[in-house]
């Protein structure tokens, strides 16, 4: 002990004070360095250089409509139909009064949803063609995914919020921005999709990234809320023609649960533009644990079961048994009596956890395309078409597991419709087709129906503020360029 | 505006050339010095003078010249222009100026090669009275007169040790001595009439007649008002009568006197000015300090806390064991805090560890438990009460009811599941000190434990310490000194909290529907989310919480610190010292098979912080010319902190054996997340304070701070301060005072910043996330929803005034201060409109101004044998914000995870304090039952244009009362603790009390006082599922209170009186914590923060909080 202390003594003595006094001025002057921060991350300002980096940019643009979000959105919209209920906090959607906190908030959190994809969007659109080691061509393909998805997501708040700020890569960092007409939207969503259109590959490098079938499919379900029914049609037929889809015949229920909507398909024939998951922690459609009873054993993580149908309902009484999309309504005792039907369309017993199913979502199937002609047809046309009777034709053989592409029985007949019935037809067709997808209430609303069907249905005269959703507060608080008072919708 | 920085900027501007080039000084002033060796002056030395009608001042530099000795003293105080004549040959000298300065009431003391000279005229007599200090075993005075007896005796402290250097002196006479080493001393007495007195820095003075005894043993006791006691500064200590700034000061016996899992606990409403608030009372529960105010939005409003000179990471030092501390000092104005430049803004807590003394080993253990109960239970509707709250919804709600009525009748009191979830539960304490030493090396070493388990079944709290300080002195200029903590931490968490309608375990234990018990026939565990079809799918049954869930946290923690120190003189000290602190967490999450569908479910996430520390000091302490006393101090630091982590989880589990120790069996494997984050903070700093005459005394400092974190020519900024005190009791009008024994007054005014960011937070980070193709996982690269911004720091500016005054002898200690603290270029989170895509960003927005009086007493009311100390502070703090950009308001705090109501609760506006609650005024009912709110501008529907103001979180006052009573061997201590006038934000019931139909159990009063057509001014509106709630003063409380936080008994075993020698001291107790709260707070309790303390915007809500325990404790302190 003594020996280590007097070594050290000596070493005291040996230091020679003026080195000290070296090393200070020496640290004074060297340390300045240390300031600089050298993060382990990457930063926005070096990204978007070669083409995976401006792909997982792109990657980025779908990660809000995850986790749940757009399965969020799809149910809040499907509370709203005429032949389904919502239950707990969701009830109130389907009382028609206009939406209580509970659904505004929600519906506020959907208004983020929309916006942070919109913002990963317009970085790839400003960004990418800076890029110094990327091609042409892939600016463009990639620019083209990038508004294929600025454009859905500004159709989703068009049509609950109509005007909303239109924020573009050229003012997305512009705090206040004032809201943009309804026309001033459409206008982006058809330019953003036109573009989309051109650019995108026929057949992408995975399933789930936009095709440019998938930018005609959204397009010509624009048109048709645009009532530019002509435009509507040709989109739709170019698909049809193009004989790239067809829908998967089905003979029994346990077939719609697995080879259309099953949870370990990767794509089918009629795929195209669905939101991917898959059986991975956080990566699961949210769906199954919306709809699910926990006593329906379809879902191996019981579920909320939040919309559900009564059998009393005209929209089922009127169905025909013999149709198999029937009986994915089933009778499940929830303790909201005898009566209540809740969807067996989504069923995995195999998921991870509650966000962990492998069904996909299928945001746009074939189905969609021929109904979207048939109509449009119909319309341009004031009465259907032989053509616009096939569509139909091949979605109604489907769900009644005939090959959809043989005449069959079951088929519609050209001369029992005119304009009307048949509109009123497809509509119908459309709800036995799209259940929990979340179409029916804006079908209703586009085609003016709304009010007289939920009134024949359920008794209930619709208030005029439920037609569209608030402005969220968080928007109008921040936002100085709206005006709390003029600009939120009406009756919030 | 300009005008007033105008000086700041110009001393900046000096300050940046000289300092660089005074630290170099500093360093080579260190070799101008000779080496010369100290010891006590000989007052024995002879000399000779012959002076006829000369001024004392002249005798005495003659003196000087002859013995080598200097004289210290005042002039103002001693007249030594008065002229005498003296001759003597060859006299000691003492005679010689007891002769010279007998008649002008003046003693003296030697110190070193100093005599210094003092007034006497408190002591009322004309005999000086040497006192002699450092002077061991050599009495000074040998006495000339005639030996009539000799007394003889020993003197001990309070604890039984002898006490070498006690000055013990004849009264009216200058004879004195020493105790030797073994405490015992010998004096020589001329009568029986003689007084003894005794007198030992840092003790209290004793005055005993010697009577006929020849034996005196003496028991001296710690003065502990002694104004001589030293305070802990930033970077050095100082005597307190010495202090320019405002410092406030907890002693370990306070800090001790109940059990308490979190030092901070133990320091709420101890100390003037500092606000303590426990989040909530789930065991190790974070606790939030406000000193002085809330400066900061963004960043936190934590002091920096700084253990044994290392300025720790963290806002709780949870690795120090209460045991292990000797004493807290809580700076507070900014001369005390600019010392630490960056991080001073919100005060410095300097915590102390215990050090061991030279002399004889010392053993302390203590031990206690405690049983803690929940305090305070909500009066909840039973199974009764809820089947008719339900029915009646249903009724209102044109629905069926869900019961029948005989299905009412047969229902009664039903389940109790506060009395499921909350338990009695133990908390024990235990510690060992073993400290001692000799001249060379001192050391104390430590071990403790503190278990605590929750009142929640599950939840617990252990700490297992280990303490060692040690110095050493290699040599009289060489010493070196290391301490070590090394602590682990092991907690068990169920404090899920927050959320609603059940889905978190508190929010569970309050919602769960009384008309069920936990379990089903079968034994298995109930879904209360399916028991009826009106229950909210979130609501959890809690037993899946408490018993399928756990959360256990293991920390270890290493705080080492060594230091060298060379004094090459006495004046200078150079001080090179290296300290690492070391956290490593690891938190193991798992969900077992038989949690409500759970296929099994782990995570295990670690951390780990490394923070390493250099500090390199010179100091210089010296006296010139008798009256300049000047030290300064300046250095150069480095710390850095380097944070990294790593986590892994899994789903599905085939069995729950291997719990989270079978990652890799997981049937679905999580993605492995890992993060890396660096920064440094490079400081200089340079301290001088300056004394005249004992009269004046100056500080100045000055630290200058380079940050990482901070955009590229904003990283670094200079931190400069002043202070001025003036003790008005050494002038010569107040020497003769009576009634006042201290008078001081201070000023101080200085700058101070603090590091609002993390790392990184300027520059525009890409996280990862991932999406799927095919059936496969794809990477995703995107900004986060924070768009980063350039910023600079945010500095505070306090001014600070003080008085510090004492009567009767320090009988009566009183000490005041008022300030004004501006913090300029406020950071904060601005949210921006959710149609960004960012949400929020942080901007340089502000100011923000806090400004307050602190009152403290100290009284010694009884000191007899029956003893009563009292002391008392409170504090008023008032804050507002001055200035936003572009007088913007600030919106911040939204409620979270309450599903009925999404929108903020707080606001900063330009005029107002900081965090209002804002929201919206309720207005009675309509004619249906729902809730009307004002319609404040008038334009016929409610939107945000018509929130206001609703409730203010800060308090008007914050205080605590402790007193001490003790007689013979019993000791009773009161200790009470209170805020007054602030407001909470009940979030909690929000869910429990509005959010009807969900099946959600709720207080007895919703179903007893709601609205009916014929109870239209009822407390809660009519029920409904569809009651539409907002942000509203509804949930606004009064969250003053006044607790009786601790009330304990002791008795002291009269250990000596039993003549057990080996035992210094025994002391058995009982106490309470918590037994009394006098609040109006209508639910759990008021002392809760649930956005925890960092955060500034959202404070005072309580959102289905851990509550908070009362608790009975029985305990024994014991000393060797």
């Amino acid at each position: 002990m003594e020996k280590s202390f007097s070594f050290l003594r000596t070493c005291f003595k040996i230091v020679n004070w003026s080195t000290l006094g070296a090393a200070f001025i020496m640290l004074f002057t060297s340390c300045e360095k240390l300031l600089v921060e050298e993060p382990k991350f990457m930063v926005v300002e070096n990204f978007f250089n070669t083409a995976s980096e401006v792909e997982s940019a792109v990657n980025a643009i779908f990660v809000p409509l995850r986790g749940g979000n757009f399965t969020t959105y799809q149910t809040s919209l499907e509370c709203q139909a005429d032949f389904t209920y919502g239950r707990g906090s969701w009830a109130p959607l389907s009382e028609y009064k206009g939406l209580n906190d509970a659904n505004i908030s929600r519906v506020a959190s959907l208004w983020n949803v929309f916006y942070l994809s919109i913002r990963n969007a317009n970085l790839v659109i400003q960004n990418a063609p800076k890029g110094k080691s990327i091609s042409k061509d892939d600016i463009s393909k990639y620019i083209a995914e990038a508004k294929f998805m600025r454009a859905f997501n500004y159709f989703q708040l068009v049509r609950n919020w109509a005007g909303v700020p239109l924020r573009t890569e050229a003012n997305m960092t512009e705090k206040d921005l004032k809201k943009s007409t309804v026309d001033e939207v459409y206008n982006l969503i058809v330019s953003d999709l036109k573009e989309a259109e051109n650019a995108l590959l026929d057949k992408p490098s995975q399933v789930g990234r936009p095709s440019k079938w998938a930018a005609k499919a959204l397009l010509a379900d624009v048109y048709l809320q645009l009532a530019k029914y002509a435009e509507a049609r040709d989109k739709a037929d170019e698909i049809i023609k193009s004989n790239k889809f067809s829908l998967v015949p089905v003979a029994t229920k346990a077939d719609f649960q697995t080879k259309v909507f099953g949870p370990e398909l990767v794509s089918t024939t009629e795929e195209i533009f669905y939101f991917k998951y898959s059986r991975q922690l956080g990566q699961g459609n949210y769906m199954l644990w919306i709809t699910n009873h926990p006593s329906t054993n379809l879902f191996n993580f019981g579920g909320a079961y939040v919309v559900y149908g009564q059998n009393t309902e005209s929209f089922y009484r009127t169905w025909d048994d013999n149709d198999i999309r029937k009986a994915l309504w089933e009778k499940v005792n929830i303790g909201l009596g005898p009566n209540t039907l809740i969807s067996s369309k989504f069923a995995d017993q195999k998921a991870v956890e509650q966000l962990g199913a492998g069904n996909d979502d299928p945001v746009y199937a074939y189905a969609d395309v021929l109904l979207i002609y048939a109509e449009a047809a119909s319309r341009v046309n004031n009465g259907p078409t032989p053509q616009a009777i096939e569509a139909i034709n091949q979605v109604r053989r489907r769900g009644y597991g005939r090959n959809p592409t043989s005449v069959s029985p079951v088929d519609f007949v050209l001369s029992n419709y005119n304009a009307d019935s048949f509109l009123d037809l497809v509509i119908r067709e459309r709800g036995y087709e799209f259940i929990y997808l979340g179409k029916r209430w804006l079908d209703l609303k586009r085609t003016g129906k709304l009010k007289a069907i939920i009134q024949e249905s359920k008794g209930i005269s619709v208030v005029e503020k439920h037609l569209l959703w608030p402005i969220p507060v968080s928007e109008l608080n921040f936002n100085k360029a709206l005006d709390p008072a003029k600009d939120q919708n009406l009756g919030y | 505006m300009n005008k007033s920085h105008l000086f700041p900027k110009l001393f900046l501007t000096i300050m940046k050339i000289t300092l660089q080039q005074l630290s170099i000084c500093l360093v080579f002033c260190t070799f101008s010095y000779a080496h010369s060796a100290y010891s006590q002056f000989d007052l024995s030395k002879t000399v000779s003078l012959q002076m006829e009608k000369a001024e004392i001042k002249k005798v005495l530099s003659t003196i000087e010249k002859q013995v080598n000795v200097r004289f210290v003293y005042s002039s103002s105080n001693i007249n030594t222009s008065q002229v005498v004549t003296i001759n003597v040959n060859k006299k000691r000298l003492d005679q010689v100026l007891n002769e010279l300065l007998l008649p002008l009431s003046v003693e003296y003391l030697v110190k070193e090669n100093r005599i210094i000279l003092r007034s006497n005229q408190e002591v009322g007599t004309i005999i000086p009275t040497p006192i002699v200090i450092n002077s061991v075993n050599d009495p000074v005075v040998e006495n000339n007169v005639s030996i009539d007896n000799t007394i003889k005796g020993t003197i001990i402290d309070e604890n039984g040790e002898k006490l070498p250097g006690v000055s013990v002196m004849v009264k009216g006479t200058s004879r004195g001595i020493t105790s030797n080493a073994k405490g015992e001393y010998s004096i020589a007495v001329t009568d029986d009439k003689a007084v003894l007195v005794f007198s030992y820095v840092g003790y209290e003075r004793q005055e005993i007649l010697v009577g006929n005894r020849t034996s005196l043993n003496v028991s001296l006791k710690v003065d502990n008002k002694s104004l001589s006691e030293v305070v802990v500064v930033g970077y050095g200590i100082v005597k307190r009568s010495d202090l320019t700034g405002s410092v406030s000061q907890v002693k370990s016996k306070e800090l001790n006197v109940f059990p308490a899992a979190n030092v901070l606990q133990a320091l709420s409403g101890r100390a003037a000015g500092v606000q303590v608030t426990q989040n909530n009372g789930a065991p190790g529960a974070g606790v939030s300090v406000r000193i002085r105010g809330t400066n900061s939005i963004q960043g936190s409003n934590e002091p920096l806390y700084v253990v044994d000179g290392f300025p720790i990471s963290g806002s709780n030092p949870t690795m120090l064991n209460n045991a292990d501390i000797e004493s807290i000092e809580i700076l507070k104005d900014a001369s005390a805090t600019a010392i630490y430049g960056s991080r001073g803004a919100n005060g410095v807590v300097l915590i102390t560890t215990k050090q061991g003394k030279s002399g004889k080993t010392k053993v302390d253990f203590e031990t206690s438990f405690s049983t803690q109960t929940l305090r305070k239970k909500l009066v909840l509707m039973n199974a009764q009460e809820y089947a008719t709250f339900n029915n009646l919804q249903a009724v209102n709600d044109k629905l069926i009811p869900f019961f029948s009525q005989a299905q009412v009748d047969a229902f009664g009191e039903g389940f109790d599941w506060q009395n499921l979830v909350f338990q009695s539960a133990p908390m024990k304490t235990t510690s060992l000190n073993i400290s001692g030493g000799n001249e060379k090396t001192q050391f104390s070493i430590s071990g403790s434990f503190f278990g605590q388990d929750g009142i929640v079944k599950g939840s617990d709290y252990n700490r297992y310490s280990l303490r060692t300080n040690i110095n050493h002195k290699v040599s009289e200029k060489f010493s070196v000194n290391l301490s070590n903590t090394i602590t682990k931490l092991i907690t068990g968490r169920k404090d899920s909290e927050g959320n609603s309608r059940g889905s978190s375990m508190i929010s569970a234990a309050i919602s769960a529907p009384p008309t069920f018990d936990p379990y089903n026939a079968d034994g298995t565990y109930r879904v209360l989310a399916i028991a009826y079809p009106f229950v909210a799918t979130d609501l959890v049954n809690p037993l899946n919480f408490i018993n399928e869930q756990t959360n256990v946290i293991n920390a270890n923690r290493v705080l080492t610190n060594a230091a060298l120190i060379y004094k090459p003189i006495r004046e200078i000290t150079v001080k090179i010292s290296g300290g690492v602190e070391n956290a490593d967490d690891r938190t193991d999450n798992y969900t077992t098979r038989n949690y409500f569908l759970s296929i099994g479910r782990a995570s295990v996430s670690t951390s780990q912080f490394i923070s390493l520390l250099n500090e390199n000091t010179i100091s210089f302490d010296k006296t010139f010319k008798k009256i300049h006393s000047i030290s300064a101090l300046g250095g150069f630091t480095f710390q850095d902190f380097v944070s990294t982590s790593l986590s892994g989880s899994g789903n599905g589990f085939l069995s729950d054996v291997t719990e989270t120790s079978g990652l890799s069996s997981a049937t679905t494997p999580g993605i492995p997340s890992s993060s890396y984050s660096k920064s440094v903070l490079l400081s200089y700093l340079a301290r001088v304070n300056y004394g005249l005459k004992d009269k004046y005394l100056a500080t100045i400092s000055v630290r200058r701070d380079g940050s990482s974190r901070y955009s590229d020519g904003n990283k670094w900024s200079y931190f400069p301060s002043a202070a001025l005190a003036w003790r008005i009791a050494n002038e010569g009008f107040m020497k003769n005072s009576k009634f006042i024994s201290d008078l001081k007054l201070r000023a101080s005014w200085g700058f101070t910043g603090s590091q609002a960011i993390s790392p990184y937070a300027t520059l525009n980070q890409l996280s990862t996330n991932r999406t799927v193709f095919n059936d496969a996982l794809y990477t995703a690269f995107a900004p986060g929803t924070r768009l980063p911004g350039n910023l600079k720091w945010e500095t505070t500016e306090q001014k600070d005034i003080g008085i510090d005054f004492a009567i009767l002898n320090n009988r009566l200690l009183f000490t005041a201060d008022y300030y004004i603290k501006n913090t300029r270029d406020l950071l904060n989170n601005v949210v921006l409109p959710a149609s960004l895509g960012f949400t929020s960003t942080i901007q340089n927005i502000g100011e923000v101004q806090n400004n307050g009086i602190e009152l403290g007493i100290d009284g010694h009311i009884f000191t007899g044998a029956f003893k009563w100390d009292l002391n008392a502070n409170v504090s008023f703090n008032r804050n507002k914000v001055v200035k936003l950009t572009g007088g913007a308001d600030i919106l911040g705090g939204n409620v979270g995870g309450i599903i009925v109501i999404n929108d903020v609760t707080n606001i900063l506006r330009e005029g107002q304090p900081i965090g209002m609650f804002w929201g919206y005024l309720e207005d009675g009912y309509t004619q249906e039952g729902k809730i009307k709110f004002q319609d404040l501008d008038g334009n016929g529907t409610i939107n945000q244009n018509d929130k206001t103001y609703i409730g203010n979180p800060n308090p008007d006052f914050i205080y605590g009362i402790n007193s001490i009573m003790s007689y013979k061997n019993f000791d009773l201590s009161v200790f009470i603790q209170g805020v007054q006038g602030n407001d909470l934000f009940n979030a909690s019931a929000i869910n429990n009390t509005i959010d009807i139909g969900f099946g959600v159990n709720m207080p007895k009063e919703v179903l007893t006082n709601h609205w009916t057509p014929t109870n239209i001014n009822a407390k809660y509106p009519k029920i409904s599922r569809n009651t539409n709630s907002r942000v509203s003063n509804r949930f606004i409380e009064d969250g003053s209170y006044l607790r009786l936080r601790n009330i304990q008994l002791a008795y002291n075993l009269p250990v000596v009186k039993w003549g057990i020698k080996w035992i210094n001291s025994v002391q058995l107790y009982v106490s309470g914590q918590n037994l009394l709260t006098v609040t109006k707070y209508s639910w759990w309790d008021p002392e809760v923060n649930s956005k925890g303390g960092a955060n500034s915007t959202s404070q005072g809500i309580d959102h289905n909080s851990y509550p908070t325990a009362k608790s009975f404790t029985a305990g024994l302190r014991t000393s060797f």
